[in-house]
């Protein structure tokens, strides 16, 4: 960078600076401002702007420290990064002559991760496993019971508790809470926090694999002595803490521990969620910690709402392959040969590709200010509540379970089922018209359905196709091949949905007539170690279904006031109001009589999607006659019909500047989670769509159950 | 006592059910009117109200998504057969297929659930399901043999219809449902449930023994002691120690602490018991304990005799675990205690909780005590090192058991915790205790003397009064908006769920909205009394949401791009007047199932 400030600009480095741009943070706060009247989600914005405001001694931003010296030469281009310039194109990408010395900086930052996760994760490994690591003080690994005394303080006043950790420590833990980083650099997910920079929310509920923190010391400081550093930490304890309680802190202060603050997390979607009876311990305990007896129940960090973890608890498994695609990944990103890097996630249900993918963006958020994410998986989806397609700018670390950032994507479109086996054209050409929308200028990944075989595949065979896929991360479990290596060799003669192998001609050289030519990719194979890959969870809230509505509680947890207070019930919002005539109902999953359409509709969740036509039905219903391929900007309840003014009351978080370009409401087979109408408080007379009387015990009482493998008389026996 | 467990048994096995069932299901219908006016238009002769019912089933499925009823799924399609058989237009061949599929359907589905692990013959589970046989066969017939004529589908389709009128139909949403309950044990789930009855029923009997045991036990190490504390009393001896014990003695400790090993938890249960934990009055009087009333139940204090009479037993159980369990036993039992009054009993429960947690209390006021003073101390004490005590568990346990001697709990839980909570909420904890035990003020708050409440009774007066005097103090300081706005903001914190959205919102949605067809509603309604799916005049009548008049919109492959969309797309709107009436009718359906449910035969 130094280099750059020197160097005459030529339009050359001008341009290499535009592309390096990108690799650099942002401010992040013109970013919400100009996203705000996009976004319905700009309560939690705010809120989050609110946490982080009442903190004021902290900058705002987040980026690393290492890179502040660049500051003067981003000064000048804040404004082109973060106004959407017109996609330049990246062909000389190439370095040359003066940009090499440019590089070097940067790729010294590269370097150093890299090593830095091989560390860490190597670390890791000896940490779960056998205690070989060598260090002079605290051995690394999960924090342990006794440990807690020492190395964490509370200070009650504030309710918040100041932890020390060493470098190569761990805290694996239950619950939520905020975390910052006063000293050093830890590590949560993939992300790295350090001193400075605003606290972020995690988010480790009972459903999912554990959170760790681990502790991955000072960055290394040539300018800083080892007693600078010792004195500048404990500097910081002193800021925190209260005379008495300091004290055996500070004795643990190292120049290379990290230390750390948690406080405790209280948002509108932690609020929301715990109200359901059903889900008050959503951020408890799971079953497998009580039957473990993991939790360390009595510590200085329990009255924050987070559980520690013991050893026994395992938390998350990387196996060496998983480590060595990560690494891969990032390597790439840094190189940027061919433009951006469009990486493909694709594997099975079950084997980790949603954790994955987590990781994944939050390592790659510690040297780029954003990643792109297409969700091509319409039952786990990572922002939206499931049925819908979409394209995400991520710039926040996710720091939880899809269902704790339901944050509005770029683009979406309803589909409106949570697989898509019904109509596979209607899919690929929703992904299509996503596809375009990419700017191609950051990376991005794409992540898929576990649907892997026949049809399945085959779509998969025509996204990487399609969607010039520069690297394909294939995950797998167990010693069950659920499908074929997908090599670029195997590639190249496969049959997609839409998309089939080039013609062979005699020379093999000219063939760019119907298809692009095929473009190769690095192919990564993960194989998943974890205990249960490969297998649907078992624990509570850990099936699809529950997934499914803990993603939509969370989604309408958004109209939730910010302030702390009771927890309204949808039912309690001032709706808005629409006439039948001026927006168009469609029902995507099956045919219903026209006529009776509304008795699908009322009380149920609808997206809220924008067709191109003007929708004018001369005072009656406008009913769609096929499922559209438009824009959705967002989900609402269509929370009563109005027969006789011809209105539909809509209960939405989206913003009203949004909602105002909705003209059509879509149905799906997602529907309203249950508990939303059955716990419904404080109303006049029976809840509609809610009866006691229904008895499951008659025959033809439940719903279709198709059971999978049965197995025939003679096979037993064999068997046996 | 055995029956105050068994009764305590079957009122958990209550609350368990009780909570299932609760919330009710999620259903298609809006009411049971909508679901009587389906069947009675689906069983009706009149092709026209059939083909309604059969519209509104595939609004059903629309809401049901994947959960529709296979039952229902059944009968439409059947339905759908007959009214297509009875239009006329259909060849013989046509319909075969079309009764076919539905009847193969049913067959398949229905007996699909009663399919274990292993495929099992169709007319087996049929015959479960009091299908006969030959309608298996006519299954068989479609799927793998020569089709079967037309006069046979019908036939089967007719049958079929009536079986799941009987079956299903008539039967569900509380119709008929009791008298036919036992005529339906489910194969395999009936079976399972009979295993786990029976499993439930041994342990219950082996819990029952032990207890008796644990009983025993109990009272024989009671007739030890008090043997031993008579012979004490002749020797008169005040000062000396508790005699060693015996032999006896030692034998009988043995044998508790050997079955407490195997089954604490029903040892404590006997343990509280009144009689031993808890002494009857008689027993006092045989301790020579005086039994007088000038005990401060507020903060309960074990008779010594009382305590060291139990000593040689606890010091012998005094595990980690055991003492744990033992609180929270003793706090459950305090808990149940709260509702009926039982003074003596409380006292005790109290009394002995307080005990423990003094044992365990690390406080540094004995440091100047002298060696003989610390040997007595310690003398009483059932357990010497502090114990590990599961510390967030009591104080919830504590909060959740009201009596007049929380406070004094609670303050030494508080005091003694590994971690203890900071200052200021271990105070409103206090208070908030000693208010809702209605206990002495403890002094806390001057003002309340001030404004000349009684202490005792707190209302939500008092709250306000409370909080006028504080705002009239800071009224000197600050500036008088503040006691306004304080008092303005005490009725909204008590008021509901409703959502009031202040005129600033309100202007700024309808001016983010303005020129488009939407708007935020502005009707004075209190939407929270209407749940979901329910709007202010809503008709009962399960017509009040059809579609009379309604255009389509035709939309041809659109861009997401909305920006730079041409316009190509075709836009054909139709409108056609569809109606099906029920006009003609006197009642509307509500009013018939209302009429329906106020009917008493005989």
């Amino acid at each position: 960078m130094k280099v750059h400030k020197s160097l005459p600009k030529t339009k050359q480095t001008s341009k290499r600076q535009q592309c390096k741009d990108k690799w650099f943070k942002p401010n992040r706060i013109p970013q919400n401002s100009d996203s705000s009247n996009l976004s319905p989600s700009t309560a939690m914005a705010k809120l989050e702007h609110h946490a982080s405001n009442l903190r004021k001694d902290k900058p705002n931003l987040k980026r690393l420290k290492k890179k502040a010296k660049a500051v003067s030469f981003r000064q000048v281009k804040t404004l082109a990064a973060t106004e959407r310039t017109p996609s330049r194109p990246l062909t000389n990408g190439r370095a040359g002559g003066p940009e090499q010395g440019s590089d070097s900086d940067e790729s010294q930052d590269w370097s150093s991760f890299a090593k830095s996760v091989l560390y860490q994760n190597g670390g890791g490994e000896s940490m779960e496993g056998q205690e070989s690591c060598v260090s002079a003080k605290a051995a690394p690994g999960r924090i342990e019971e006794a440990a807690f005394v020492h190395c964490a303080e509370r200070d009650y006043i504030h309710n918040r508790t100041v932890l020390v950790m060493q470098q190569g420590q761990t805290l694996c833990f239950r619950g939520k809470c905020l975390l910052s980083c006063l000293y050093g650099r830890v590590e949560v997910h993939g992300f790295t926090l350090e001193e400075g920079q605003q606290s972020y929310p995690l988010f480790s509920p009972s459903s999912h694999c554990p959170l760790t923190v681990t502790a991955l010391g000072d960055s290394p400081n040539p300018s800083k002595t080892k007693k600078a550093g010792r004195l500048e930490a404990k500097a910081i304890v002193r800021k925190y803490l209260s005379t008495e309680t300091r004290k055996r802190l500070l004795s643990e202060v190292d120049s290379d521990s990290c230390v750390i603050l948690l406080e405790p997390l209280d948002t509108p979607l932690t609020r929301f969620l715990t109200s359901f009876p059903d889900l008050k311990e959503l951020f408890g305990l799971s079953s497998r910690d009580i039957r473990d007896s993991s939790a360390m129940l009595d510590t200085p960090l329990s009255g924050l709402g987070i559980t520690p973890l013991r050893k026994t608890a395992g938390g998350m498994v990387m196996s060496q392959t998983y480590r060595e695609a990560l690494n891969g990944l990032v390597n790439a990103c840094a190189e940027e040969l061919d433009g951006c890097p469009v990486i493909l996630v694709c594997g099975a249900k079950n084997v980790g590709k949603s954790t994955f993918n987590r990781h994944l963006i939050n390592t790659l958020l510690n040297h780029t200010a954003s990643v792109e994410y297409l969700e091509c998986d319409l039952g786990q989806t990572e922002f939206t509540p499931s049925g819908c397609l979409s394209l995400s700018t991520v710039r926040e670390p996710l720091l939880g379970p899809p269902f704790t950032h339901q944050w509005a994507p770029e683009h979406m479109i309803f589909y409106g089922q949570s697989s898509c086996e019904t109509d596979l054209d209607r899919y690929l050409e929703s992904l299509k018209s996503l596809w375009r929308l990419y700017n191609r200028e950051t990376p991005i990944v794409i992540n898929t359905m576990g649907w892997v075989k026949g049809f399945g595949f085959q779509l998969l065979v025509d996204i990487i196709r399609l969607f010039s896929i520069s690297h394909v991360v294939q995950l797998s479990s167990g010693d069950k091949v659920m499908c074929p290596q997908l090599t670029p060799e195997f590639l190249r003669s496969s049959h997609g949905w839409q998309t089939h192998p080039p013609v062979q001609s005699a020379l093999g050289e000219d063939n760019s007539g119907t298809h692009p030519a095929q473009r190769s990719y690095t192919l990564f194979s993960i194989h998943s170690e974890f205990e249960g890959a490969g297998r649907p969870g078992e624990m509570r809230h850990q099936r699809s279904n529950e997934q499914r509505d803990l993603a939509l509680l969370g989604y309408f947890s958004q109209l939730q006031s910010p302030e702390p207070g009771p927890v309204r019930p949808l039912h309690c919002f001032t709706p808005y109001q629409v006439p039948h005539s001026a927006v168009a109902v469609g029902v995507t999953h099956c045919e219903v009589a026209p006529t009776h359409v509304l008795y699908t509709a009322n009380a149920s969740l609808v997206g809220l999607c924008c067709l191109n036509e003007k929708v004018s039905g001369r005072g009656s219903p406008v009913l769609l006659s096929q499922t559209p391929v438009c824009p959705c900007v967002g989900f609402g309840v269509l929370r009563g019909v109005d027969m006789a003014r011809g209105l539909y009351f809509l209960v939405t978080p989206v913003a009203p500047s949004v909602l105002r370009q909705v003209n059509c409401l879509l149905l799906g087979a997602v529907t309203l989670p249950n508990t939303l109408l059955t716990g419904q408080t404080g109303i006049l007379g029976e809840p509609p769509y809610v009866t006691m009387d229904y008895s499951f015990e008659l025959t033809g009482a439940g719903k279709l159950h198709v059971f999978k493998g049965l197995a025939r008389p003679g096979q037993m026996k064999h068997a046996k | 006592m055995c029956q105050q467990r068994k009764a305590l048994l079957s009122e958990l096995v209550n609350m368990k059910k009780k909570t299932t069932e609760k919330n009710g299901h999620v259903v298609a219908w809006i009411n049971k009117a909508e679901w009587d006016q389906v069947l009675e238009y689906l069983y009706s002769k009149d092709c026209a109200l059939q083909k309604y019912a059969l519209h509104r089933i595939s609004a059903w499925k629309g809401r049901f998504a994947h959960n529709t009823p296979i039952a229902v799924e059944s009968t439409a399609d059947l339905v759908r057969c007959q009214i297509l058989d009875r239009s006329g237009k259909l060849d013989a061949d046509d319909l075969v297929l079309l009764y076919g599929t539905a009847l193969m359907r049913f067959v398949n589905l229905i007996t699909e659930r009663q399919q274990g692990k292993i495929a099992r013959p169709l007319r087996r589970l049929a015959s479960n399901l009091k299908i006969p046989e030959w309608i298996v066969n006519l299954r068989h017939d479609i799927t793998h043999r020569k089709l079967p004529t037309l006069k046979w589908c019908r036939k089967g389709c007719k049958f079929v219809l009536e079986w799941l009128q009987q079956e299903y139909w008539s039967r569900q949403l509380g119709s008929g449902l009791a008298e036919n309950w036992d005529s339906q044990s489910e194969g395999e789930d009936g079976e399972e449930e009979l295993q786990r009855q029976e499993n439930e029923l041994i342990t219950r009997q082996k819990e029952m023994e032990s207890y008796k045991k644990a009983r025993e036990l109990l009272i024989s190490f009671e007739k030890e002691q008090f043997q031993t504390f008579e012979e004490f009393l002749e020797e008169d001896k005040q000062t000396s120690l508790w005699p060693e014990p015996s032999a006896d003695m030692s034998w009988i400790l043995a044998q508790i602490k050997h079955f407490a090993l195997e089954s604490s938890e029903i040892l404590i249960d006997a343990l509280i018991e009144d009689g031993f934990m808890v002494p009857t009055i008689e027993q006092l009087v045989s301790l020579s304990v005086d039994n007088s009333d000038d005990a401060d139940p507020t903060a309960p204090h074990l008779p010594r005799v009382v305590l060291r009479f139990w000593l040689p037993l606890l010091k012998d159980l005094n595990s980690q675990l055991f003492i744990n369990l033992l609180l929270e036993k003793l706090f459950v039992e305090l808990q149940q205690l709260s509702e009926d009054d039982q003074k003596h009993r409380s006292f005790y429960i109290a009394g002995w909780i307080s005990e423990v947690i003094l044992c365990n209390a690390n406080k540094n006021e004995y440091h100047y005590e002298s060696k003989i003073q610390r040997k007595a101390r310690l003398k009483d004490k059932i357990f010497m090192k502090r114990i590990q005590l599961r510390w967030q568990q009591l104080l919830a346990a504590c909060l959740n058991a009201p009596c007049v001697a929380m406070p004094h709990l609670l303050q030494q839980i508080l005091e003694d915790m590994e971690h203890p909570m900071p200052l200021d909420t271990r105070q409103k904890l206090l208070r908030l205790s000693s208010i809702y035990t209605q206990g002495a003020d403890s002094g806390y708050d001057p003002s309340m003397e001030h404004s000349g409440q009684p202490s005792g009774i707190y209302t939500l007066e008092s709250l306000h009064e409370r909080l006028r005097v504080q705002s009239r103090r800071q009224v000197y300081m600050m500036h008088p908006g503040t006691v306004s706005d304080s008092l303005k903001a005490l009725p909204e914190r008590t008021e509901d769920f409703q959502e009031h959205l202040s005129p600033d919102v309100l202007a700024e949605r309808a001016a983010e909205l303005r020129g488009s067809p939407w708007q935020v509603c502005t009707d004075k309604v209190q939407w929270k009394n209407y749940p979901l799916g329910k709007v202010p005049g809503q008709s009962e009548d399960p017509s009040c949401l059809m579609v009379d008049n309604f255009s389509t919109i035709m939309v041809f492959d659109q861009q997401v791009e909305m920006e730079n969309a041409t316009q190509h797309n075709a836009h054909a709107g139709v409108s056609m007047p569809h109606r099906v009436t029920t006009d003609g009718l006197l009642w509307t359906h509500n009013d018939i199932s209302k009429l329906k449910a106020g009917l008493q035969l005989f």
